[in-house]
C-alpha cells in the first residue's frame, strides 16, 4: 500500500519538476512546480511528518507560488527566452555534469552499508506531531526561532527599502 | 516504511533537474522556481533522514529552510522586479556586469 | 711602562684620527692637507719618542707591547688586537711615519688645485694607519688587516684620477687601479692560505705568543718534518708549504716576478702616492713580512732558494724595462721593482739586516727621486714624457740638485746612501752565499740602474727642452723642504751601517740575531771595484743621451736604441711581455668567457627565457584565464557545478 503510494507520488513529482524544467511558458512552469510541491507534500505525510504537510502546502503552494505567480503576470515576463542560445555549449556540458552527480551520489548511495540507511529504534505513532515540533522548536530551538523571525522582518523591510528608493 | 534509498533516489532526482532548470532556463524567474525545487528536494531529504534515525531536529530545521525560503523569495523576487524594471527583461544572460 | 705602551697605541691613533677628521669635519684644500699632515708629523714624533724608550731598555726584552683587546675569538683560537714594537717595526714605522710626513707636506702643494683634496689627504692618512698596523702587528692576522688596508688604499688612490679617461703614459687610472687590486689579491690568496695552515697546524697565529702561550715562530722548529699531503702531488714540508704561501703574498705586494705588472701602471696615481705607496713603504711590505717570519725561511731552504731566484730576475728585468721607458715616472716604476728584486734577493739569502737596510736606504732616495719627478711634472704642468723635456738644470736649478742627489744614491755612487746597502746585498752574495750567478745578476742589475739613471739624468736635463710649447718653471711652495730633507738623508742614510759600526745591524740584533760581517780588505777592493763600474756605467748613460744620440731624440719617437737592438729594446720595454702574457692567457679568455656569458647566458637565457618567458607565460596564461570570466551568471553556476562534482568525486573516491 504503502509502496503504491509511493511510486505514484514520486511519478507525479518528478512529471512537475521535468514539466516545469520544459515548460515555454513562465506560468506553466510556476504551476507544475505547485504539482511538484503538492506531490512533495504528500511524500512528507508517508515519512511522518504530519506538520510539515500542513507547512508545505500554506507557505509554498498558498504562498510562494502565488508570489511567483503575481510577479510573472505583473511582469508580463512568461515568455522570456525567444532569442536564441547565446552559449552553445552550455547545455550539453550542464547535462554531462548533473548525469556524472547523479552517478556519484548513486554510488555513494549504493555503497552505503544497509545499516546506516536502515531505520533507528521502532516507530512512534507520536512522532512529528505539531506538539512534538512544538515542543522542540519553543525549548531546544528556541534561539534560531527567534532570530528566524529577525530574518523574516529583515526580508520584509529589505523588500519595503528597495523599492521606496526606486520612487 | 520503505526503505530510506528511495526517498534519497526520489530527492537526488528532483535536486538534479533543479541544478539542470538553473543551468539551462535563461528566464531569472525560472532559475529562481528551479532554486525552490532543488529546496524542496533537500527538504524531502531531511525529512526522510528525520525519519529514519527518528529525529525530530531534522524536521525542525526543514521549518527553518521554508521560512528561510520564503524570505528569500520575497527579496529575490523584489530585486527582480527591479531588474526588470532597469532592463525591461529577466533574461540571465544580459546580467554580465561580474565580468572583470 | 703601561704609559710606553699606550704611546705605541698613540702611533697609529694619530693618522687613524686625521683620516677620521678629514673624512667626517674638515672641508677645505688647506684645511685638509694641514690636518693630515701634523697628524702623520705627530705620529712620527711619537714614534721618535718610542724609539728613545725602547733603545734604553735592555737588549734581551727590548720590545713594547699592548693587547688593546680581544678581536677574534673562535673555538680555540684567539687573534687579539695586540701591537707590537720592536727594533724592526721601530725602523719601519720611523721610516713610514717620517717619509709619510715628508710626502704630506710636499702634496700640500702637488696637490693645490685637485677636485678632491678631502679624499686625498683621507686616503693618505688610511694608509700610513694600516701600513702601521701592518709593521706594529703582533700576530698574521692583524698584519693581514693592515696589508688588505693598505692594498685598498693603494687602489684607491691610483684611482684618484678615476673620472680622467688617460693620464700620461696611456694608462686609465680605474683600469690601472683594478688591474693592481686583482694582481695583488692574487698574491693576498697565497698569504690567506699561509695563515690557514699556521692556525691549523699551531693554533695560534700570533708572532712571539703573550701571557704564557708560545707564539707560532718558537713553535715552528718542533714542527720541521711535519709534512702536508698534496694528494696527487706528493707531500710537502709543512715549513716549506708555508714558506712557498708566503712567498706568493710577497710577490704580488712588493711587485716580484711574475706579479710585477701592475706597478708600473700604478704610476696613474698622484706622483707624492707613488713616492710613499708605490715606493718607499708599502711594496717594502713583503720584504718586511719575509724577514718578520724569517725564522721560517731559515728553516725553509729550498724556499730561501726561491726567494733568491726571483728577487735577483726580478732586479734584471726591471733594470732591463727601466732602461727603456720614457715616462719619467715609468723609469722610477721599473727601478723600484728592480730595488725590490735586490731586497728580496738579500732576504732570500738570509742577510736581513741588508735587506732591512736597502729598505730604508731606497725608501730615502726613491722618494727623493719620484718627489723630485713630481716638482718636474708640476714645473711642466703635467708632461711627463722625458722627449718632450731635455734642458731643465737651467729651468729648475733646485730639483736638479736634489735629483742627482737622488739618482747618484739610487745609482749606487760612493758615499751615498744606495752605495753603502745595495753594496751590502752583493758583497753578501758574494761572500755569504757564495753563489756567483746571483752575483752577477746583481751586479750587472746595478750597472744597469747607474745607466738608466744617467740616461734619465741625461734626458731630462741636459741640452736644450724638445718641446717648445713647454714652459718650464720651478714653483716649489711646500715641496721645497721635503726635498731638501731627503736630500740630506739620502747623503747621509748610510751612515746607518757603515761597514766596521754597523750600528742598524747591532739594533736589530735582538730581532734578527745575525752578527754583523767583519770588514775586510778583499770587501773593500770588491766596493771599489762596483763602485767604478757604476760609475762607469751612470757616466756612459749620461754621456749616451746627452751627446749624438739624446741629440736624435723626438718627441714621440722611438729611443734610437731600439735601432740598434730591435725587438730586444721593444721586449725590454714592455716589462719582457709579461702584460702580454698576461693579457693572451687570462684577461682575453675570460673576457670572452664574461661575454658570452653576458651574451648567451645572462640575456637569453636569464633574461629572455627565466625573466622575460614566465613574465610572458603569466601573460598569457591570464588571457586564457581571463576569458572565462565572461561575466555570465550562468556560466559561473556551471563553473560552480564543476566544482561540486570534483568535489564530491574527491570525497567518493576517498571514502
Amino acid at each position: 500500500m504503502e509502496l503504491v503510494i509511493f511510486v505514484i507520488t514520486a511519478i507525479v513529482a518528478i512529471i512537475g519538476a521535468v514539466a516545469m524544467l520544459t515548460s515555454r511558458n513562465a506560468v506553466h512552469s510556476a504551476l507544475f512546480l505547485l504539482l511538484n510541491f503538492g506531490a512533495i507534500a504528500v511524500l512528507y505525510l508517508l515519512l511522518q511528518a504530519p506538520f510539515l504537510f500542513a507547512v508545505q502546502l500554506i507557505v509554498y503552494a498558498g504562498a510562494i507560488i502565488v508570489l511567483f505567480l503575481f510577479v510573472v503576470m505583473l511582469l508580463g515576463a512568461e515568455r522570456d527566452e525567444e532569442d536564441a542560445n547565446p552559449i552553445r555549449w552550455q547545455a550539453p556540458v550542464a547535462i554531462t555534469m548533473a548525469v556524472l552527480l547523479i552517478g556519484e551520489i548513486i554510488w555513494v548511495l549504493v555503497r552505503q552499508s544497509q545499516d546506516s540507511l536502515a531505520r533507528v529504534g521502532s516507530s512512534d505513532s507520536d512522532f512529528g506531531s505539531p506538539a512534538q515540533i512544538a515542543q522542540a522548536l519553543f525549548t531546544t530551538h528556541l534561539l534560531p526561532f527567534e532570530v528566524a523571525s529577525f530574518v523574516l522582518l529583515t526580508a520584509l523591510i529589505g523588500v519595503v527599502v528597495l523599492h521606496q528608493r526606486q520612487r | 516504511m520503505l526503505p530510506t534509498i528511495f526517498y534519497i533516489g526520489l530527492s537526488v532526482l528532483l535536486f538534479v533537474i533543479g541544478v539542470c532548470g538553473v543551468l539551462l532556463r535563461r528566464s531569472t524567474l525560472m532559475v529562481f522556481m528551479s532554486i525552490e525545487l532543488m529546496l524542496n528536494s533537500a527538504n524531502l531529504a531531511l525529512v526522510t533522514f528525520a525519519n529514519q534515525r527518528q529525529s525530530i531536529d531534522a524536521q525542525i530545521m526543514v521549518f527553518f529552510v521554508i521560512t528561510i525560503a520564503a524570505a528569500e523569495v520575497a527579496v529575490g523576487l523584489a530585486l527582480l522586479v527591479m531588474i526588470f524594471m532597469r532592463k525591461q527583461t529577466t533574461n540571465i544572460d544580459t546580467m554580465t556586469t561580474l565580468k572583470g | 711602562m703601561t704609559q710606553i705602551s699606550w704611546l705605541i697605541a698613540l702611533i697609529p691613533a694619530f693618522p687613524l684620527a686625521g683620516f677620521l677628521l678629514n673624512v667626517f669635519l674638515v672641508r677645505g684644500e688647506r684645511a685638509n692637507g694641514t690636518v693630515a699632515s701634523l697628524s702623520i708629523v705627530a705620529a712620527f714624533i711619537t714614534t721618535v719618542i718610542a724609539v728613545i724608550n725602547l733603545a734604553g731598555m735592555a737588549a734581551e726584552s727590548r720590545f713594547i707591547a699592548i693587547t688593546l683587546w680581544d678581536w677574534l675569538a673562535v673555538g680555540r683560537v684567539t687573534v687579539s688586537f695586540g701591537l707590537w714594537f720592536d727594533p724592526l717595526t721601530a725602523v719601519m714605522a720611523l721610516l713610514i711615519t717620517g717619509v709619510g710626513a715628508l710626502i704630506h707636506i710636499y702634496s700640500i702643494t702637488y696637490m693645490h688645485g685637485d677636485s678632491r683634496p678631502g679624499r686625498y689627504f683621507a686616503y693618505m692618512n688610511l694608509f700610513v694607519f694600516a701600513m702601521l698596523i701592518l709593521v706594529m702587528s703582533d700576530n698574521l692576522f692583524l698584519l693581514f688587516l693592515g696589508w688588505e688596508g693598505v692594498g685598498l688604499c693603494s687602489f684607491l688612490l691610483i684611482g684618484h684620477w678615476f673620472d680622467r679617461k688617460h693620464v700620461a703614459p696611456g694608462i686609465v687610472p680605474s683600469e690601472a687601479a683594478t688591474k693592481a687590486f686583482v694582481v695583488n689579491r692574487v698574491g693576498d690568496a697565497g698569504l690567506l692560505l699561509a695563515m690557514m695552515a699556521i692556525v691549523s697546524h699551531f693554533g695560534t697565529l700570533s708572532f712571539f705568543g703573550s701571557d704564557g702561550f708560545s707564539g707560532f715562530v718558537s713553535q715552528l722548529t718542533d714542527a720541521s718534518f711535519t709534512t702536508i699531503s698534496l694528494g696527487a702531488f706528493g707531500n710537502v714540508g709543512l715549513v716549506s708549504g708555508i714558506a712557498f704561501l708566503i712567498i706568493l703574498g710577497v710577490v704580488g705586494k712588493s711587485a716580484q716576478l711574475p706579479l710585477f705588472v701592475w706597478l708600473p701602471d700604478a704610476m696613474a696615481g698622484p706622483t707624492p702616492v707613488s713616492a710613499l705607496i708605490h715606493a718607499a713603504t708599502m711594496v717594502t711590505a713583503g720584504v718586511y713580512l719575509i724577514v718578520r717570519t724569517h725564522a721560517v725561511f731559515d728553516l725553509a731552504p729550498d724556499a730561501s732558494g726561491w726567494v733568491v731566484i726571483i728577487g735577483a730576475t726580478t732586479a734584471l728585468i726591471g733594470a732591463t724595462a727601466a732602461i727603456t721607458q720614457f715616462d719619467i715616472k715609468r723609469v722610477l716604476a721599473y727601478s723600484t721593482i728592480s730595488q725590490l728584486g735586490f731586497m728580496i734577493a738579500a732576504a732570500g739569502m738570509g742577510a736581513y739586516t741588508a735587506a732591512i737596510f736597502h729598505l730604508l736606504t731606497h725608501g730615502l732616495f726613491k722618494a727623493l727621486l719620484f718627489l723630485g719627478s713630481g716638482a718636474i711634472i708640476h714645473g711642466m704642468h703635467n708632461i711627463q714624457d722625458m722627449r718632450r723635456m731635455g734642458g731643465l738644470r737651467k729651468h729648475m736649478p733646485v730639483i736638479f740638485l736634489v735629483y742627482i742627489v737622488g739618482a747618484l744614491a739610487l745609482s749606487g755612487i760612493f758615499p751615498l746612501a744606495g752605495f753603502w746597502s745595495k753594496d751590502e746585498i752583493i758583497a753578501h752574495a758574494w761572500y755569504g752565499a757564495q753563489n756567483i750567478n746571483v752575483t752577477v745578476i746583481l751586479l750587472l742589475s746595478s750597472l744597469l740602474t747607474a745607466f738608466y739613471m744617467g740616461r734619465q739624468v741625461a734626458l731630462t736635463f741636459a741640452g736644450e727642452v724638445r718641446d717648445k710649447d713647454a714652459h718650464p718653471h720651478e714653483d716649489l711652495g711646500s715641496m721645497k723642504w721635503p726635498l731638501y730633507i731627503l736630500a740630506v738623508a739620502s747623503v747621509l742614510g748610510g751612515l746607518m751601517n757603515l761597514p766596521g759600526v754597523h750600528w742598524l745591524n747591532d739594533w736589530l740584533n735582538p730581532v734578527l740575531h745575525q752578527e754583523a760581517e767583519l770588514f775586510t780588505l778583499s770587501m773593500g777592493i770588491f766596493a771599489a771595484v762596483t763602485v767604478l763600474l757604476a760609475t762607469g756605467s751612470g757616466y756612459l748613460g749620461y754621456r749616451i743621451y746627452s751627446g749624438p744620440i739624446g741629440a736624435r731624440i723626438t718627441p714621440g719617437d722611438e729611443d734610437p736604441a731600439h735601432y740598434y737592438l730591435g725587438d730586444i729594446w721593444k721586449g725590454f720595454e714592455m716589462g719582457w711581455g709579461l702584460d702580454y702574457v698576461y693579457q693572451r692567457i687570462f684577461v682575453k679568455p675570460y673576457r670572452t668567457l664574461s661575454l658570452f656569458l653576458h651574451d648567451v647566458f645572462d640575456q637569453q637565457a636569464i633574461d629572455g627565457i627565466l625573466v622575460e618567458g614566465s613574465a610572458e607565460m603569466v601573460g598569457r596564461f591570464s588571457q586564457a584565464v581571463a576569458r572565462i570570466q565572461n561575466g555570465n551568471v550562468r556560466t559561473y553556476a556551471l563553473v560552480f557545478l564543476i566544482g561540486v562534482v570534483v568535489l564530491v568525486g574527491y570525497v567518493v573516491i576517498g571514502a
